[in-house]
């Protein structure tokens, strides 16, 4: 579903982001349109906080927009916008290690937040509604996906979600393809594991659905 | 080929990026291993589980692209000094425009001027306007010259009116004493002078009146010397007759005296004769 949407995104884009390059201000606010659901839910992902996210999204957009006539193939284009906006992750994750009790609390106090959510996920009871139960899913998975290390936190987000190819992947890290796809095992490996920890397998979540 | 290999084609394989003989070398790896078979089982239900998270949705931020114009725009330095230049040039402009400033190099002078043109085109036209009033000047002093001929005309008129009457007086003055003076000389003398005056009269008259006629005609000097020659010759004429008179009167006198003297030379001789007579008688 998100790759044909992309896809099709992608092929406006090509269009698009010409005219953007051009200095078409509308183009490049539909461009912004077109892309920013995606990078906003990349570093979301990545953060697992929606300020962040937004920040990030809206600094990568900026500076999509400034850097935009530097962009040498258009073709290149969304490896080339997942780059700025990886950069602007790894920023904030510099700044956040700058006051690490603080992010420490920013998580802690989440999960707090969250924790009745997880009270009655763990619970599992009989009658949930089939929404909440499936936001409940995705709470935990996403909470599982940040306890993995940034570099291949990052490579599953854009693997598994952005549906970015894995030499696109290499190109936007600017590292080898291969390094890339090692990254990738490790990172499913290891959501593995933590999905086991937090008893989460193919019946929990056939009888969550 | 070491696990390492196949771990990562296996990765490809699961996300369908693995082509070709890799492709063909891993399906048939994956039929032989039933490891390779599980553990690629234990991937796809990962990722079956990890597409259950659902995208957030999220509005773009419509004001984040007029921000970002404006950020472009206004915040550019080379925009804000470009458009500060261009602003002052434009007001330079405009108040040059409406001032009217002209700035202009020519003939080896710079002019800075505040509605130039005119002042330009004044000093250009300043050499014509002599030239144009040299005629104009001209005309002037035709029409000055005109009113001096007038002036001088009436004045002239007026004068010789004057001299007119005043001739016509002497003559009337004179003509009453030569007539007075001939009166009390002899009826013959009168009646002589009487007549050659009023030639004389007669004949100045139409002197004059010629001259009148002739002086009306263009030649104001002509009038003018002949006015002065005539009054000469007028003098001179009245001096003539009084010289005539004088003449005439002694003349006269000489004629009553030689008059008296022959009256008396017969007186005396009549006396004597009759003295003489008597005496005469007396011895007669």
């Amino acid at each position: 579903m998100t790759d044909t949407l992309l896809d099709i995104a992608m092929m406006h884009a090509d269009n698009l982001i010409a005219r953007a390059k051009g200095g078409d201000q509308n183009a490049q606010g539909k461009v912004v349109q077109l892309w920013y659901k995606r990078i906003y839910n990349f570093s979301y992902k990545f953060f697992l906080d929606h300020d962040l996210a937004m920040e990030v999204s809206q600094k990568t957009f900026i500076s999509m927009c400034k850097n935009l006539p530097a962009l040498q193939e258009n073709a290149r284009f969304k490896s080339w916008l997942y780059k700025i906006a990886v950069n602007y992750c790894r920023e904030e994750v510099r700044k956040k290690k700058g006051s690490r009790s603080l992010s420490f609390d920013v998580v802690w106090n989440r999960d707090a937040e969250d924790s009745p959510k997880w009270e009655s996920s763990s619970h599992r009871f009989d009658n949930p509604e089939s929404q909440l139960q499936q936001r409940e899913l995705s709470d935990v998975l996403q909470a599982a996906l940040l306890e993995l290390n940034d570099e291949q936190r990052e490579v599953v987000i854009m693997k598994e979600y952005e549906g970015l190819k894995f030499r696109e992947i290499a190109d936007v890290l600017n590292i080898s393809e291969n390094t890339v796809k090692s990254r990738m095992y490790y990172g499913l490996d290891g959501l593995r594991k933590i999905l086991e920890r937090k008893n989460i397998n193919k019946e929990t979540i056939g009888y969550g659905l | 080929m070491g696990y390492k290999a196949s771990e990562n084609d296996l990765i490809a394989y699961l996300y369908g990026e693995l082509e070709g003989k890799d492709k063909e070398a891993l399906e048939q790896h994956l039929l032989e291993n039933a490891e390779a078979r599980m553990e690629l089982e234990r991937l796809q239900v990962l990722r079956h589980t990890l597409g259950h998270v659902k995208d957030k949705e999220v509005i773009a931020p419509t004001i984040f692209v007029g921000d970002n114009k404006q950020r472009f725009f206004w915040n550019a330095p080379y925009f804000k000094t470009i458009v500060s230049i261009a602003a002052s040039l434009l007001i330079i402009l405009m108040v040059g425009k409406f001032s009217d400033l002209q700035v202009g190099y020519s003939n080896g002078e710079l002019k800075i001027s505040f509605g130039g043109v005119p002042e330009v085109k004044q000093l250009e036209t300043t050499p014509p306007n002599p030239s144009l009033t040299s005629t104009e000047v001209q005309e002037m002093i035709n029409a000055s010259l005109n009113q001096n001929n007038l002036a001088m005309q009436a004045t002239w008129t007026e004068t010789q009116k004057q001299l007119d009457a005043s001739i016509v007086k002497n003559l009337a003055v004179n003509s009453a004493k030569i007539d007075n003076l001939v009166r009390e000389s002899s009826a013959a003398s009168q009646a002589q002078i009487r007549e050659f005056v009023s030639g004389m009269h007669s004949e100045n008259m139409q002197l004059v009146k010629n001259y009148f006629q002739l002086t009306s005609s263009e030649q104001k000097q002509y009038i003018e010397s002949l006015l002065v020659d005539f009054a000469k010759y007028l003098q001179q004429q009245r001096n003539d007759d009084l010289q005539v008179v004088q003449t005439q009167l002694k003349s006269l006198e000489q004629n009553t005296d030689v008059f008296k003297q022959e009256t008396e030379q017969i007186l005396t001789s009549i006396i004597s004769t009759v003295g003489n007579k008597n005496s005469l008688g007396a011895k007669n």
